[in-house]
């Protein structure tokens, strides 16, 4: 089966934000009232959601993963991690307030280490877990790779990239790129990647060119503005520079990078007779960033608003500020009043992130591209053994898979 | 019953989509397609998958891939029978939106004040000695930087003496750190920092502050917040949200305030009792509270979301408990309060504590 004409393309996300509005408002609510709990079936319903409204070439994706699994996932992770982790606490406090900081310096050290390889063996058992529960025709992907070794890859590339002053970033992501890809497959196929790192450099080097453009431009206005005499200005001018720097100009290289990177590593993806291309430029992704800060805006109006009306309502509605600190024992109504407060301040932010999370799925989908040939007759189920927990590393992380 | 109906079809071995029929059978159905064989199913083996093209779908409960859709409506005898479609999952499924939120908060609401009334039980269970050795792990001497000449020693164990009448396992030291401050930490182990000391004006007040500290000892409140610390973190760990956040503060905060005040009542009640006047410590958080009274009425309100009463009410409590027709004395002698101020400065071999987490 060959992929359509020019005017169709092979991936479509055709999901609407009103039909997904009330998926996301329930999932934020049970898992308010659940302590959170609820939140591994909320993932799952969302992804069921995206999954679902998703076409490649004539059938739609499907979400097979469970939220009982994703919560045993959370679980072994929160045992595995989170009880080293006190432990590791306690110790180094311990160490510190008994006057050994060598000690704890060590073990800090070796923490680190271990939390870095944790980070890259996370990274790939999620998207292994994802591979498999991701269902198309009926046949799902998956690996029989255990990921331990990536994790070593993981942490020996992050070391040695930043170590000539960050210059091997390119070809370490890149490189782990391959890696994990390439030991994954999709029904009998195996996925080939092969990125060139030596095409990120341009973009790449914005980092380093950008900062010394910057110091030229402050040095010449700084001599231009009066020289070391004027300490005040020269002040104010390099600390301009600085949020400039920081707060404007090294978000836009990362997203023009960023934009470079994902166009490089997804172009280079290959599955059976498959190949695939991501179309997304540096504005597409400005759009996007830009669409997520203006959600974050409106969240932000519409839980301080909230809070307000509902806040000040009750506040007089309990007669005023001043009964409130002349008797404390209104205490329970007080607390009653802030739990209603933080539920109305709360709920909007909590849409945040289902609402990111949508954008940057329809985003991804709108640009991926793929041609070539699928023989669906070839195309047999997959033999990697089935996993029988989710992603509950990577929920811990809290780092991307793809 | 018995009539075929047209369904789609994917065996989950190929990627191959088949038109098929379905035919309902004694106790089951089977499903009939070009190039497959017969096969027959039982109702219970199917799972609700979702929507495609229109219609519902349904998987097998131990074949992965494999998958029935219909183009048409079933009659509806056999519609019946498959898997109602899920939405949030079983149990709020079962009970509907409402309910089950109701229910759930209710739960969450008792797990909650679980967690935290426990260890209020089962903190003066745990023995003393534990507690010790907890404390003796995680603090030991602080690696030197307690301040300690045999005067300061000598004066702090009067003061200990006439304060502690109810003999509690108290061990007081002062840590060369710059902080207006003094914790009780695990095991009994006060600690008062040297800032507190220069910004005390009498014995007297340190003695209010110190009795406070015992108060909590006494309580076992140490143990207690360690308790519950760890409880709600684990329990609202798994939130992982701002309300979740907001919430563990609230409730511990709820808590320590009520631990503080009960602290503050036992600090009033061993000065009554040694005879030493509350005017001093009065009049430290009156001090304190000159500096919250620049808040304004912001002040009360944050009073009730932070982890000590407001200073005011404090002091307030302190001056009222002033009983008259007493022999105040004070707690120590002007020469053993300066050795303990100076304690710091007089000790030759302490380390300097600056930068310590506190």
């Amino acid at each position: 089966m060959g992929i359509g004409g020019p005017d169709q393309t092979a991936f479509e996300f055709r999901g609407s934000w009103q039909a997904f509005l009330p998926i996301a408002l329930t999932n934020s609510l049970l898992t308010l009232v659940t302590l959170g709990v609820y939140r591994f079936w909320a993932t799952t319903r969302e992804r069921k959601y995206f999954w679902s409204q998703t076409r490649f070439i004539d059938d739609q994706l499907e979400w097979t993963g469970t939220g009982l699994e994703l919560f045993i996932g959370f679980i072994v992770a929160f045992f595995a991690l989170g009880i080293p982790f006190i432990i590791f606490n306690l110790v180094v406090q311990g160490s510190i307030l008994q006057g050994m900081p060598a000690v704890a310096g060590v073990i800090g050290l070796v923490f680190y280490v271990a939390i870095l390889w944790l980070v890259g063996f996370a990274i790939y058992r999620g998207l292994r877990y994802r591979l498999s529960r991701t269902s198309w025709h009926g046949i799902h992907g998956g690996s029989d790779n255990p990921g331990f070794a990536y994790g070593t890859s993981y942490l020996w590339k992050t070391i040695v990239g930043f170590l000539p002053l960050g210059l091997g970033v390119p070809w370490a992501s890149t490189s782990l790129f391959k890696e994990r890809w390439e030991a994954m497959s999709f029904g009998p196929h195996q996925f080939t990647a092969n990125p060139d790192w030596k095409k990120l450099m341009k973009r790449f080097a914005l980092f380093y060119i950008f900062p010394v453009l910057l110091l030229i431009v402050g040095v010449a206005g700084f001599t231009r503005g009066g020289g070391m005499d004027d300490n005040i200005g020269g002040a104010i001018a390099l600390g301009g520079l600085a949020v400039v720097f920081f707060y404007i100009a090294l978000p836009i290289i990362s997203l023009l990078y960023y934009a470079a990177y994902s166009r490089e590593v997804v172009g280079s993806l290959g599955l059976g007779g498959l190949e695939f291309g991501f179309t997304a430029r540096s504005t597409d992704w400005l759009v996007l960033v830009l669409g997520n800060i203006g959600l974050y805006l409106l969240a932000g109006f519409v839980g301080f608003m909230g809070a307000l009306v509902f806040g000040g309502l009750g506040a007089v509605m309990m007669g005023g500020a001043d009964a409130l600190a002349s008797d404390m024992a209104t205490g329970a109504g007080f607390a009653g009043l802030s739990v209603v407060t933080i539920i109305t301040f709360v709920i909007p932010f909590m849409l945040l992130g289902p609402f990111i999370r949508y954008r940057s799925w329809a985003f991804f989908m709108r640009h991926m591209e793929a041609g070539g040939e699928v023989n669906l007759e070839s195309l047999t189920q997959s033999e990697t053994k089935p996993l029988s927990q989710g992603e509950g590393l990577l929920d811990a992380f809290d780092v991307g898979a793809i | 019953m018995n009539d075929p109906h047209f369904i789609w079809h994917y065996d989950g071995k190929t990627a191959i989509c088949r038109e098929a029929i379905l035919t309902a059978t004694e106790g089951g159905f089977d499903v009939a397609a070009d190039g497959l064989p017969l096969e027959n199913y039982a109702w219970a083996d199917l799972v609700y998958r979702g929507e495609k093209s229109g219609g519902p779908y349904y998987g097998h409960i131990s074949r992965p891939g494999w998958q029935i859709g219909l183009t048409d409506p079933l009659p509806d005898a056999l519609f019946a029978r498959l898997p109602k479609p899920k939405r949030y999952g079983g149990f709020i499924d079962r009970v509907g939106l409402v309910p089950a939120s109701v229910i759930l908060v209710a739960a969450s609401a008792a797990l909650i004040f679980g967690v935290t009334k426990v260890p209020e039980v089962v903190a003066p269970l745990v023995p003393m000695s534990w507690e010790r050795n907890l404390g003796d792990a995680m603090i030991g001497d602080m690696g030197g930087r307690f301040c300690q000449t045999r005067d300061s020693r000598k004066a702090l164990d009067v003061m200990t003496a006439r304060l502690n009448s109810k003999g509690d396992p108290i061990e007081i030291n002062i840590a060369n750190i710059n902080m207006v401050n003094a914790v009780a930490l695990p095991g009994g182990k006060v600690v008062i920092f040297r800032g507190l000391l220069q910004e005390a004006k009498n014995a007297d007040e340190l003695a209010g502050v110190l009795g406070h500290e015992i108060g909590h000892v006494r309580n076992r409140d140490v143990m207690q917040s360690l308790l519950r610390q760890t409880g709600l973190s684990i329990l609202l760990g798994g939130a992982n949200t701002n309300a979740a956040g907001a919430l563990n503060t609230l409730v511990s905060s709820r808590f320590s305030r009520e631990a503080e005040a009960a602290a503050d009542d036992y600090s009033i009640k061993l000065m009554q009792k040694a005879a030493i006047s509350p005017d001093a410590t009065a009049g430290f958080f009156e001090r304190l509270s000159g500096d919250e009274k620049k808040m304004g009425k912001a002040a009360a309100a944050l009073g009730y979301l932070s982890s000590h009463p407001v200073s005011a009410s404090r002091e307030k409590a302190f001056r009222a408990s002033k009983q008259t027709g007493v022999a105040h004395t004070p707690v120590v002698t002007p020469e053993q309060w300066r050795a303990i101020v100076d304690a710091c400065a007089n000790d030759p071999d302490v380390e300097d504590g600056t930068g310590l987490p506190f």
